[in-house]
């Protein structure tokens, strides 16, 4: 019969003890899942979904895992090793079910076995074929990491020196390989065992278990008796079995836990993570703000911590990590999860089991997160919010916004930079970070040959939310003008707030500062309802994110979209006419607030295109955009002289395409750093910075030569 | 312990042409207001000498619009605030608002008393040292560092030359604090909302037993007229590109030292 003895002559004894220790394997197992469950019912509740919104999340995760969209994007290499592992696994997992279904279930209750026959071989080959996908994958992994090395798996850490403890983590190093290294022996006893029951037995349909026959080859050469064969069959199958439930006891509470906790933070994911910051719910109005202690986390934000699977894809991209400064999103996450481990650990089985029943903690995780031995301060503030970390972690966890609580708490805690505290000073008293008087907002427009309508005053088309810097600063200006001038010629029905707009508040609440952010929104939102309009267009992709994402809060639900949306429609619908084409080949960096947070990539590529310049890449393009330094209110920072700035890095990536003509840019605030950091990394002579709108007037505007030589 | 912190809404003047066309004063338009910087040092040093139990209360003279001056220093961490504010009361010089600041401070018999050195509009350096001496308290002007010392205070108060003067002063007293003493903590608009809460009290002359006659008495100057400063003659414009200004610099500073 084409099937085989599961417990092949083991006496009773034995086969009682191995149920004993299959039970003892379970309950281990569940304890290591009720400890982390223990901790996440210590964390606040809010934005957890609705349990209607399960099923549809839930289909969502599982769609997301078994593609490994995520998890391939950048390294197609780990792509495929992974996938290796995870289908080999889950395959082998299952056919493990089935074996004990047929013999644990099936055949005491009911008296019949399913698995024999071809459901037994199509069984077989089916695990023989995975057992090799998941071999695959390991020596794939192990082998990435013995020679390949790439740079984002170094554990370390840019916020320790040398020397300190936990600098290199070199105990996550051992556990990497032994969780590749016990599956990979799990596999390979495995296909032992296979091989020694077909040495013993021929049953003839090797062909289904090739994974077998090798290690039957090898076997038959050594031509062993029945008995001898018999005693290495017993051995194989205790060490296998062993190790195979030892594995599972171990799954919680080892880099295996990702199975259980990267799927179920992909689950609860936020869609919106970074690009709507949470609010303070109105019942913690008066407590302090952010996360002070782990205790404060929610429980997404908890559960994210354990659902890291150190695969450094956030390490890779950050920009401060990039270029020197002491952070790296992976190692933030790590030593929160350390910290909320730690003190769980106190906690105790005791404490484990009265969470599950009672719903209060006994302050296990009320302990500060900043520290001197915890996250730096200097860490925090050395992020950029670029969201790069958020948009790219294969498994959902929001590193940005988690940065963003700590802040809350430490604006509280008056841990913060000197010059962004009177930053924060200057906006809260002139409404803008320039410090000027408000009524010096529009002025901007007396340099133009018509008037621009007070959209306070008069009904528009369009409001055009100008910003800070657009409105402020010198460079931009020009950039302003020249919009205000093709909206003109257009002739698009356009009115401005004058003296009435306000910092949209956009990296102020990056920066920490939510109370202002939430007076600055509030005055917003008053001043546009008071206001008859259709859609909003904005200058500052800073601007557009807030005011399209984070407004509605407030009350302020509208069409929101950025200058070159509305530059690509006029040129679209030849309401602007391109007089002259340039052949200019040009770079475009994408600001993170137009393209990362809000998906604006492709109208500033089209007019590039439609105005007949060449564009040319760079390396890091679109959603993998190199912030350039002043996202999360680090623009109101100074930086530590000497250091390398993002922006800086970010040229030297431009001039590295070779000749260029322009670096175009879309942002106000990338104006201000790229027209610094051009001169700054030396490369006046090599490339020249342009604002898009600079480029489409320059074209529209180009005098009509070829009629004029007609006339 | 009871610490008194005096402070004052000052006005700032951001634009070019503020000044009235008949000189009486200052186009309101203009102005921007804030709490003046001094002070936002004092309530810090009074933060800072306060321990547990101790109160600091703060105080300003004036109309509604100074209760946000009060707030942020709530906001800081400050217990109390009082307001006094009256509307037969007119443009006040800083002995005047001494005197009202002496019968609002009396009634609170403070151990310690920390004002700025002087205010950011005004720039008379007066209102502190005058407050002293209607309250009959010691003083010491200008201070630079402040420590509890047994029943008393140990302070450093700054001399020309970069000289600090080190002095036993005993309780009650009355200091002027220079800025640069501490770091003025961060008052978040969240915090600045929640000082809301706290007892703001507003009083008016009858409450503090003065009439106008008696402030008007204590007054010892009158504004005339504000001028504009006019531009320093000989003052030469350059313009041109970057490349032009910087070379005709060159020229003059060669010029100059032939």
């Amino acid at each position: 019969m084409k099937t085989r003895e599961v417990m092949w002559d083991m006496p009773l004894g034995l086969q009682a003890l191995w149920y004993l220790l299959v039970g003892v394997s379970i309950l281990v197992f569940l304890y290591g899942v009720a400890r982390p469950v223990a901790k996440y019912r210590r964390g606040r509740s809010e934005g957890l979904p609705q349990a209607s919104e399960l099923p549809r999340r839930i289909w969502a995760a599982t769609k997301t895992l078994y593609s490994h969209a995520s998890i391939k994007r950048r390294d197609s290499l780990a792509g495929w090793a992974h996938r290796g592992i995870f289908y080999g696994w889950v395959v082998l997992a299952i056919g493990t079910v089935i074996v004990a279904l047929d013999h644990d279930v099936a055949s005491p209750i009911f008296g019949f076995h399913f698995l024999h026959g071809d459901f037994y071989l199509g069984f077989k080959a089916a695990l023989n074929v995975l057992g090799f996908a998941l071999i695959a994958g390991l020596l794939l992994m192990m082998m990435r990491r013995a020679f390949l090395r790439p740079a984002k798996l170094d554990y370390a850490r840019p916020d320790r020196k040398p020397g300190e403890p936990q600098f290199d983590r070199h105990v996550y190093r051992v556990g990497d390989w032994v969780f590749v290294g016990t599956l990979l022996v799990i596999a390979c006893t495995g296909f032992l065992l296979e091989g020694v029951r077909m040495e013993m037995d021929h049953p003839g349909y090797s062909g289904f278990q090739f994974g077998g026959w090798l290690p039957a080859q090898v076997l038959s050469g050594f031509d062993l008796s029945q008995g001898a064969l018999g005693g290495i069959r017993h051995s194989v199958w205790w060490f296998h079995g062993l190790l195979a439930i030892a594995f599972v006891a171990s799954i919680p509470y080892t880099k295996a836990a990702h199975m259980l906790s990267s799927y179920a933070s992909l689950i609860l994911r936020d869609p919106t993570a970074g690009k709507r910051l949470p609010q303070i719910p109105a019942e913690r109005a008066a407590e302090p703000a952010g996360y002070a202690t782990l205790a404060d986390f929610t429980v997404t934000h908890l559960l994210e911590l354990d659902a890291c699977t150190k695969c450094g894809k956030c390490h890779e991209v950050c920009p401060a990590n990039a270029t020197g400064r002491p952070l790296s999103p992976r190692d933030v996450i790590l030593e929160l999860r350390e910290e909320a481990n730690a003190s769980m650990h106190e906690v105790g089985i005791g404490g484990v089991l009265g969470t599950l029943i009672g719903r209060d903690g006994d302050g296990a995780l009320d302990q500060p997160v900043v520290g001197p031995d915890r996250v730096h301060a200097e860490t925090i503030w050395a992020c950029y919010q670029c969201n790069a970390c958020v948009e790219i972690c294969p498994v959902g966890i929001e590193q940005a916004p988690i940065i963003n609580q700590i802040r809350r708490n430490l604006v509280e805690e008056g841990e913060l930079d000197s010059n962004l505290q009177s930053t924060f000073q200057t906006i809260h008293k002139s409404g803008n970070s320039f410090g000027e008087n408000e009524r010096r907002r529009g002025r901007w427009t007396e340099e133009l040959d018509f008037e621009v309508t007070d959209a306070r005053t008069q009904p528009v088309d369009v409001l055009w939310f100008v910003g800070d810097y657009a409105s402020f600063d010198p460079r931009s200006r020009r950039v302003t003008a020249a919009l205000a001038g093709l909206m003109h010629e257009a002739g698009v029905d356009f009115g401005i707030l004058f003296d009435g707009e306000r910092n949209s508040g956009n990296d102020v609440r990056r920066a920490g500062e939510e109370g202002l952010f939430e007076s600055l929104a509030e005055q917003n939102v008053e001043t546009i309802d008071a206001c008859e309009f259709n859609r909003i267009v904005t200058s500052d992709p800073h601007s557009l994110n807030t005011i399209r994402n984070e407004y509605s809060a407030f009350g302020g639900d509208w069409d929101v979209c950025h200058h070159t949306a509305l530059l690509l429609e006029l040129l679209d619908s030849k309401r602007l006419e391109i007089r002259r084409t340039s052949p200019h080949r040009v770079t475009y960096h994408d600001p993170c607030f137009l393209g990362r947070y809000n998906g604006g990539y492709d109208a500033p590529r089209q007019i590039i295109e439609a105005l007949g310049c060449t564009l040319v890449e760079m390396p890091r393009n679109r959603d993998n955009s190199f912030c350039c330094g002043a996202g999360g209110g680090r623009i109101w920072i100074p930086d530590q002289p000497g250091q390398e700035r993002p922006s800086e890095n970010r040229i030297r990536e431009a001039v590295g395409l070779g000749e260029l003509d322009y670096f175009v840019v879309s942002c106000p605030k990338d104006v201000t750093m790229y027209e610094d950091a051009i001169k700054t990394s030396g490369h006046a002579d090599d490339i020249e910075l342009r604002e898009l709108t600079e480029l489409v007037r320059d074209a529209v505007h180009a005098p009509q030569t070829a009629s004029l030589a007609r006339e | 312990m009871r610490i008194v912190v005096p402070v004052k809404q000052v006005a700032r003047i951001d634009d070019d042409d503020a000044l009235l066309e008949d000189g009486s004063g200052v186009d309101p338009d203009a102005l921007e207001h804030e709490l003046n910087e001094w002070d936002t040092f004092s309530v810090e040093a009074a933060l800072q000498v306060a321990e547990e139990g101790d109160e600091v209360v703060v105080v300003t003279v004036g109309e509604r619009e100074a209760e946000e001056a009060l707030l942020t220093c709530l906001a800081q961490g400050a217990d109390r605030g009082i307001r006094v504010w009256d509307q037969r009361l007119g443009d006040l010089d800083p002995l005047a608002t001494a005197r009202i600041l002496a019968a609002a401070v009396e009634r609170e018999s403070p151990d310690l008393v920390l004002c700025g050195v002087q205010s950011s509009d005004g720039v008379n350096g007066a209102t502190g040292v005058a407050l002293a001496a209607h309250l009959k308290l010691a003083r010491v002007a200008v201070v630079r560092k402040i420590e509890r010392d047994g029943q008393g205070l140990v302070v450093d108060r700054e001399l020309e030359g970069g000289l600090l003067e080190s002095i036993r002063v005993p309780l009650p007293a009355l200091l002027t604090v220079q800025t640069g003493i501490n770091e003025p903590r961060y008052a978040t608009l969240r915090a600045i909302k929640q000082a809301a809460n706290k007892p703001l009290t507003v009083l008016d002359l009858d409450e503090l037993g003065l009439d106008p006659e008696a402030v008007a008495g204590a007054s010892g100057s009158r504004t005339r007229r504000h001028l504009k400063r006019e531009a320093g003659e000989g003052a030469q414009m350059l313009s041109g590109s970057p490349d032009e200004v910087a070379g005709r610099i060159a020229e003059i500073i060669r010029e100059s030292t032939r």
